[in-house]
């Protein structure tokens, strides 16, 4: 299934890092990049993604109140918002939840979790893995 | 000959970012990647990589001390620190560490490129801010600033920083026995000692410390943009 996915994050090396493991996916597509949750919200609205992968830790605007503003933008038919973050912990992960993400997976593991992450939230499905509890099953 | 390079960041996809920046570049290539700072040591030793790229907030043991290990064992490694901050600290610390280049993550995709060139030159690479610093006189009177110093903790031992970030980080003193190959009564008395040098009473104390003097690191979520959410109709 063709997924089109824009990538917010401050740091284009990770960014860079990203783009790497999702290339793998010829199907998928990276359409654009964000480097705060200010921008992310403007681009979300421009391009129209499927998936939005969005860090915590940001400039300007913070990946859980820009997770809540496309929330609250695109009540129907919004796209999916899966957290590749470094807070590796279960009140972050919550908090990521309760603002609207359908998935959540800790930067240290990303090379791991991540293409099986997006291929879950994009079929709209929750995907969560900590550290200390790797993948929960929705 | 190729340049080689080592990375030493604990997120793989950071390595994946350095790897696909600095893989572009013909006539370099990585040797090799490590995810702490003790894999990057025992690599190091053993690849002798003509560059390493250390990033400051690795767990187990940070980029400060690995760089501070590694040029202990050769005065000879060319050490690019990668940092999400430019404090007056830890830019002092990295220099008085022996790193040749200092260059901050958000700006990596820019500068760490020209950051390995001047190494590979026999330069140094600082961003615009160390070049302020340094301009300002933290340099002193020309003299180069001796290395393997640690100003922020001049009383502990080696062992004693690689323990302190260990208790700070979260392990018991059992954990930081079985990592380190000691008994757990040697790690005890090390901690004893770290307590009583730093005048902390307890770990709390000691995590305060380390958060401090960049031992660890920190993240915050970041601002809440208000003036945006003010605008949002039907809230």
């Amino acid at each position: 299934m063709a997924v089109r996915i824009l990538l917010v994050d401050d740091h284009p090396i990770v960014r860079q890092g990203l783009r790497t493991l999702l290339q793998g996916r010829g199907d998928w597509e990276v359409v654009g990049e964000a480097s705060d949750g200010l921008e992310a919200v403007e681009k979300v609205e421009d391009l129209r993604p499927d998936v939005v992968v969005l860090d915590v830790t940001m400039p300007r605007m913070n990946g859980l109140e820009a997770c809540r503003m496309i929330q609250r933008k695109h009540k129907d038919g919004g796209p999916e918002v899966l957290f590749v973050t470094q807070h590796d912990s279960p009140q972050m992960m919550r908090e990521a939840l309760d603002a609207g993400a359908r998935g959540y997976v800790v930067k240290s593991n990303a090379a791991r979790d991540l293409l099986a992450a997006v291929e879950s939230v994009s079929q709209h499905k929750v995907f969560t893995a900590l550290t200390r509890n790797p993948q929960v099953p929705n | 000959m190729k340049l080689r390079i080592l990375l030493a960041d604990d997120h793989e996809i950071v390595r994946r970012g350095l790897c696909s920046l600095l893989q572009k570049h013909e006539g370099w290539e990585i040797c090799g990647e490590a995810a702490d700072g003790r894999e990057a040591i025992e690599m190091a030793k053993r690849l002798k990589p003509d560059v390493i790229i250390v990033d400051i907030g690795m767990p187990s043991l940070n980029g400060l001390e690995t760089t501070r290990q590694l040029m202990q064992y050769d005065p000879q490694f060319k050490i690019i620190v990668l940092t999400i901050t430019d404090s007056d600290q830890v830019i002092r610390e990295a220099l008085y560490a022996g790193a040749r280049g200092f260059v901050l993550k958000s700006d990596a995709a820019r500068d760490l490129v020209s950051a390995v060139e001047a190494l590979q030159s026999k330069r140094m690479f600082f961003t615009p801010r160390v070049n302020d610093l340094v301009l300002a006189g933290f340099l002193d009177k020309g003299q180069v600033v001796p290395r393997n110093e640690a100003p922020q903790l001049p009383t502990l031992t080696v062992r004693e920083r690689e323990i302190t970030q260990l208790l700070a980080e979260g392990k018991s003193s059992k954990e930081v026995a079985v990592l380190l190959n000691l008994s757990t009564k040697t790690v005890e008395t090390h901690r004893s000692n770290i307590m009583r040098k730093l005048s902390l009473h307890s770990i709390r104390d000691l995590v305060v410390y380390a958060i401090k003097n960049n031992i660890i690191q920190i993240q915050l979520p970041g601002p809440i943009q208000y003036g945006a959410q003010l605008t949002e109709s039907g809230d």
